[in-house]
């Protein structure tokens, strides 16, 4: 069976780029380690609306040149600190009619360990099942992006470090240094350390580059186009590619289309018998 | 030894090799940020992207498929020659949807082939009954309409599946829809389960939903006929006594699924004709049995957990064809997906009937009075999900005397539309019907599909 998981928390994707988004504008240049945690902690609690729906359309690249294209209907909403999600599957055509649907706990201190829900409906089964939590270092639906890129971080289990600021497209940037506190961490996010770039003018991180624990690989992320909908700063394309040296792997590029905010959706949208109902 | 598991552990082992980790070195920062520069290609294809289904679609697939058989004797005096090339089918598939307003929708679905390898060969070498049975075939898969009767009421009316259960690889409480086994092993999960036409209303409370299902069309599994070298016998079998279309044979199901934080719930209900017949007054019957069974799963970190239960009443065996039995059905199963790119899955069942006699267990009944089966299956994705593996061990009897089967396959996505799959499908002799005379079906397959 094709990996199925690929379905699942498209619309987190917005927050963890956004999530070090929004630094505040008097932060010092050159901020200390707790000035760099403060603006990453600003970043997490950025308002990005009650819900959302858009559409996601990932192109996938080969180092070729191949293409393949994927698109996804994707609806969110809050529930408390938590988020509901549904997405189903527009393309191609062999996948078209699976669905995703998550319940996203936000892990606090009564429940630190609360897994995700999960379920998948599989057209080809005609059957939704559900689905244990993935290793959150593999790849999400076969792109340069990992399951870990799609959660958003808790933020202590890491060290924070500013580097120094630099200009990117005219833009000034900070560059915030992201260490894994400890090997479990490292192990889960698949990731040794990352080095985020955020836009000082509207604190939306808009490059990223992770450094991939396996195989001696780089991850360079890079957000194409940024556009204010809603009054909420949204990236609609971002670039991922995956570098051995100079050599580029593989390349995976998410654009999203059709972004509505805060729209009415009934909690009963998100069940397992509206998933097998489909678009 | 020809019928070992090697193949399936063999390639557990390959896929050790494959994960072996490399490590990477730091680098000088400025050097690390050049990196950006050359990543900025420009995607071809800016094309329009459709955000939501149309109110019309057509999709399909054609198929083209061949099977070799490896692993055969030479046939006896008479009988039919199924050494070498035993498919070159070409299977063609179509959909149509239709989105209507309020939510409402409707498919027509369907499918048909041909496979050209009786003419190849040459048809006068097969039975009636294998040519009107594998040569080809025309017909409706799903066709309904669906639609919400209020915000938490659904209707569906029309052919359908309806799955019930947690397991993939048995079947324990998943009854109500018949399956294609005329080549056990051979058939895409896609084409396995046969629609049948039925009215179900879904209402949904809370964590709760509660399913009812009418089934009116009788429609039972397609299975080997005589002269394939899948039929166990060899003569054929008394004819079918179909029971007739009409409301009075109307079949009932009931499910109430729960939906919880720590995993699910579902409890059955049915009343419908057995899939299995029984031999009386020289005919092929089918019975009207009742069931009763729950299912669950639960999640804990990268393991799903999943147990199902099952009670059937008024079942009856071609041996005491006057003798109503009982049987339980028992199944635990439990994937785990903390490898990269990786599903594991191990489901076991047992099948105990009540009150048996020994002489149902020759054919053709062929059953025992306790029957265990395990099904151990592995996918991997490689290469950004373009490479798929894929590995499934199913076993009957507690050492696998029963016989069983071994299927491997690998597929690959040429592109969006195009996949091609290749594997082999190594039988494994045993004393349950009908491992004991298709352990030298071993076949290799090709697949090429073109999905629009």
């Amino acid at each position: 069976m094709k990996s199925d998981l690929f379905y699942a928390r498209s619309q987190k994707f917005l927050t963890i780029l956004l999530m070090v988004g929004f630094l505040f504008p008097a932060a010092p240049v050159w901020a200390d380690n707790a000035d760099a945690r403060e603006i990453i902690w600003k970043v997490k609690d950025r308002y990005d609306g009650e819900s959302r729906i858009a559409t996601m359309e990932m192109i996938l690249i080969d180092k070729k040149g191949n293409e393949r294209i994927r698109t996804v209907r994707t609806h969110q909403k809050d529930r408390g600190n938590d988020t509901l999600k549904l997405a189903f599957f527009i393309s191609p055509p062999d996948v078209k009619d699976a669905a995703f649907l998550t319940y996203d706990y936000d892990n606090d201190y009564y429940e630190p360990d609360r897994d995700d829900d999960q379920w998948l409906y599989l057209p080809a089964l005609k059957k939704s099942k559900r689905i244990a939590t993935v290793d959150r270092s593999g790849s999400f639906m076969g792109s340069d992006f990992t399951y870990s890129d799609m959660t958003s971080l808790d933020l202590e289990d890491y060290d924070f470090k500013l580097i120094k600021t630099q200009s990117v497209e005219d833009k000034e940037t900070w560059l915030i240094e992201a260490l894994p506190k400890t090997d479990e961490v490292m192990e889960e996010t698949g990731y040794t350390k990352s080095i985020l770039f955020i836009r000082q003018d509207n604190h939306v991180v808009i490059r990223a580059i992770h450094f991939v624990k396996e195989g001696g690989r780089l991850k360079y992320m890079e957000v194409k186009k940024l556009k204010l909908i809603d009054k909420i700063w949204t990236p609609t394309e971002i670039n991922m590619t995956t570098k051995k040296g100079k050599i580029t792997l593989h390349r995976t590029i998410l654009k999203y289309h059709d972004i509505k905010y805060n729209e009415e959706l009934d909690d009963s949208f998100f069940t397992v018998q509206r998933m097998e109902r489909g678009l | 030894m020809k019928k070992g598991y090697g193949i399936f552990f063999a390639i557990i082992c390959m896929l050790a090799v494959f994960t072996m980790p490399l490590f990477a070195g730091d680098e000088p920062l400025e050097e690390l940020l050049g990196g950006f520069e050359d990543g900025t290609t420009p995607v071809t294809g800016e094309t329009e992207v459709k955000t939501v289904p149309s109110v019309l679609e057509l999709h399909g697939a054609s198929v083209l498929s061949s099977a070799f058989n490896y692993a055969r004797n030479a046939p006896d005096e008479g009988e039919t020659e199924y050494r070498g090339f035993s498919r070159l089918r070409e299977l063609l598939e179509l959909e149509v949807d239709m989105r209507l307003s309020g939510g409402w929708k409707a498919r027509i679905s369907g499918k048909g082939y041909y496979d050209a390898i009786y003419s190849v060969r040459d048809r006068n070498e097969y039975s009636r009954e294998v040519l009107d049975t594998y040569e080809k075939e025309a017909e409706f898969n799903e066709v309904y309409l669906q639609g919400p009767l209020s915000d938490r009421l659904d209707i569906k009316a029309g052919r359908q599946t309806v799955v019930w259960g947690k397991s993939d690889n048995i079947r324990v409480t998943d009854i109500l829809n018949p399956l294609d086994s005329r080549e056990p092993g051979m058939v895409d999960i896609k084409y396995l389960r046969l629609p049948v036409t039925m009215t179900r209303l879904d209402r949904h409370w809370g964590n709760w939903y509660l399913t009812g299902v009418l089934i009116h069309e009788m429609r039972f599994s397609k299975r080997p006929v005589f002269g394939s070298d899948f039929f166990p016998l060899s003569s054929p079998q008394p004819q079918e006594k179909e029971p007739a279309n009409n409301p009075a044979n109307t079949q009932y199901a009931l499910a109430l699924n729960g939906i919880f934080g720590v995993g699910d719930i579902a409890f059955y209900a049915a009343d419908i004709f057995d899939d299995k017949w029984h031999k009386e007054e020289n005919w092929r019957r089918h019975k009207r049995i009742q069931m009763a069974g729950l299912a669950a799963d639960a999640v804990k970190g990268n393991w799903l957990f999943k147990a199902e239960a099952a009670y059937f009443d008024n079942l009856r065996y071609s041996a005491f064809p006057d003798k109503d039995k009982t049987r339980y059905d028992i199944l635990a199963g439990v994937e785990y997906r903390g490898f990269s790119e990786t599903l594991l899955s191990l489901e076991i069942s047992n099948r105990h009937i009540n009150e048996f006699e020994k002489e149902m267990g020759n054919l053709p009944d062929s059953v025992r009075e306790d029957e265990f089966q395990s099904a151990l299956r592995l996918n991997r994705d490689f290469r950004n999900e373009t490479l798929h593996l894929n590995c499934l061990l199913s076993l009957f009897d507690t050492n696998g005397r029963g016989g069983g089967y071994q299927r491997f396959w690998v597929e690959y996505d040429l592109s969006d539309s195009v996949k091609a799959t290749t594997g082999l499908v190594d039988y494994i002799p045993g004393d349950k019907s009908p491992f004991h005379v298709i352990g030298d079906n071993d076949r290799v397959f090709a697949e090429l599909r073109y999905s629009f």
